[in-house]
């Protein structure tokens, strides 16, 4: 049984096969063709172990291909493993990109009754969240406009709101708040540090080196789907350093 | 099943998405969810009912025709809208986790508010003329359900299938036009063909005639359908949700990687 805001990952992999089409065609599962063209499968995930504790904030750096974004979807239970287990205790929320699940034509409100209920959240659960949710993005009047008309950073306000009051047990982001401005950004900064101070665990991914310093107690070193280094931030950012060429 | 109370609000969200988003910005708006059933049924009539005129016997041959069409209409429109609806909710499959049936029972659902409308509207006017309101009405509500269980299930297999064999979308699209001329919606069996044979085939090989056939027995005929018919209407129903939901469920994993 995984506690609450618990995250464990055992020797978990993961491929994806390349291709320009991501649907098969009858013709090509028919004749069994569909694995044999094409590039190989890439291996997003190979063999990686983590545990995390409730209320630890993780960072993950990597070159790009590294196997970051794969890695938090895996723990958002949006893809499967091949093999190895995953396990997150509680629920889990996922910011992945910009305008997630955001349906362009409907309202920033209209929006954010669609993402709670994504998240299993009931019509009364989400009704209570609205105010704070809006008043957290800063949208104002706009929050009843379609989102269409959003610009990036309004973008990522709404969708950084929602998700921060979503009452997670496990955050996960993805990159996405470099988009707001600074302001925004210090303001994420503190909601975030407020649900780890009630028991929430973080797992933040970024290529921002000063970003993941203030946030993040750990940082793991993913490099070709491997987790090659794991440990304090302290000692992992010089790692990831050197290993980029960059220090 | 605790999962899916738990996500009822998400349906519920679902439904709406899907009926505002189809006919977003258009002047008519929802009401495209009848006017288009109902052209539809205004050019069969015409065709069925005005110009070929059918040498049948059936008294009040319009109503007979708009009961079958009808079903019609809500069985291959349900399959068509599910078998993208997937596809079209891609955005949302990559980026949360959550219930992937609920995105086909929510095409489902908004279809099968359009046909309980449009069927209503021919039920009521069927009942005037017949003039008789008869006992197995009674039976209405029960066939409705097994037809809605039933098309939920096939539509749960059709969008999934769709989502990793592209062909599945177009094959249906082709198939349901002859499979239309082949179901007893403006015929009865036993009018068009005289072999016992070809008779027993038409009813029993095509899974949707038992459901038209006891439907138009009630709402037209007036008249209780046979047990034969009930059963497979029944058992077809549970059969389809079943294999439809197992098959879903088995294939729904790796939905995020293919759309």
């Amino acid at each position: 049984m995984t506690a609450l805001g618990e995250v464990v990952l055992d020797d978990a992999s993961r491929a994806f096969h390349v291709r320009a089409d991501p649907g098969r065609t009858l013709k090509a599962a028919l004749l069994g063709r569909s694995r044999e063209s094409g590039p190989p499968p890439v291996q997003a995930l190979d063999g990686v172990s983590l545990r995390i504790t409730p209320g630890e904030t993780v960072g993950i750096v990597g070159r790009n291909g590294a196997g970051k974004t794969s890695t938090l979807r895996v723990l958002a239970g949006i893809v499967p493993l091949d093999s190895g287990r995953v396990e997150v205790g509680g629920r889990a929320v996922a910011l992945l990109e910009l305008g997630a699940g955001f349906g362009r034509d409907f309202s920033g409100r209209e929006n954010i009754m669609l993402n709670g209920a994504l998240h299993g959240l009931s019509s009364e659960e989400i009704e209570a969240r609205t105010d704070d949710i809006i008043a957290f993005s800063e949208l104002g009047h706009f929050i009843d406009v379609p989102v269409r008309t959003y610009s990036s950073g309004m973008f990522v306000r709404l969708g950084f709101a929602i998700a921060a009051h979503m009452d997670a047990d496990v955050l996960l982001i993805d990159e996405v708040l470099a988009v707001g401005d600074e302001s925004f950004q210090r303001k994420c900064e503190a909601r975030i540090a407020e649900r780890i101070a009630a028991g929430a665990t973080l797992v933040l991914v970024s290529h921002d080196p000063a970003l993941i310093a203030r946030t993040c107690a750990r940082t793991v070193v993913l490099d070709a789907g491997a987790a090659v280094f794991d440990g304090p931030t302290g000692e992992a950012l010089p790692f990831y350093h050197r290993l980029m060429g960059t220090s | 099943m605790g999962e899916l109370l738990r996500y009822r609000f998400l349906f519920e969200q679902m439904v709406r998405r899907e009926l505002r988003q189809k006919y977003q910005g258009s002047v008519l708006g929802l009401a495209w969810y009848v006017i288009n059933p109902l052209v539809l049924m205004g050019a069969y009539y015409l065709v069925f009912a005005v110009a070929l005129r059918p040498g049948f016997k059936h008294p009040a041959y319009p109503l007979f025709l708009l009961v079958g069409l009808t079903v019609w209409i809500f069985f291959s429109q349900s399959l068509l809208a599910a078998s993208s609806s997937l596809l079209d909710q891609g955005a949302l499959i990559r980026k949360a986790r959550f219930p992937r049936e609920t995105i086909p029972a929510a095409t489902v659902a908004v279809q099968l508010v359009t046909f309980l409308v449009v069927l209503a509207l021919v039920a009521v006017v069927t009942v005037a003329v017949r003039g008789t309101f008869d006992a197995p009405l009674v039976l209405a509500p029960v066939l409705l359900l097994a037809l809605a269980a039933f098309v939920t299930g096939l539509a749960l297999a059709v969008s999934v299938l769709h989502a990793y064999y592209r062909d599945v979308g177009p094959i249906l699209g082709a198939a349901l036009l002859p499979w239309f001329f082949v179901s007893p919606i403006f015929f009865e069996p036993g009018d068009v063909v005289h072999s016992d044979v070809a008779r027993e085939a038409l009813t029993w090989a095509n899974p949707i005639a038992p459901f038209i056939i006891a439907l138009r027995d009630v709402l037209y005929g007036g008249a209780w359908p046979s047990l034969a018919t009930t059963l497979y209407v029944l058992g077809g129903a549970v059969l389809a949700l079943a294999g439809g939901l197992a098959l879903f469920r088995r294939m729904a994993a790796e939905l995020a990687v293919v759309v």
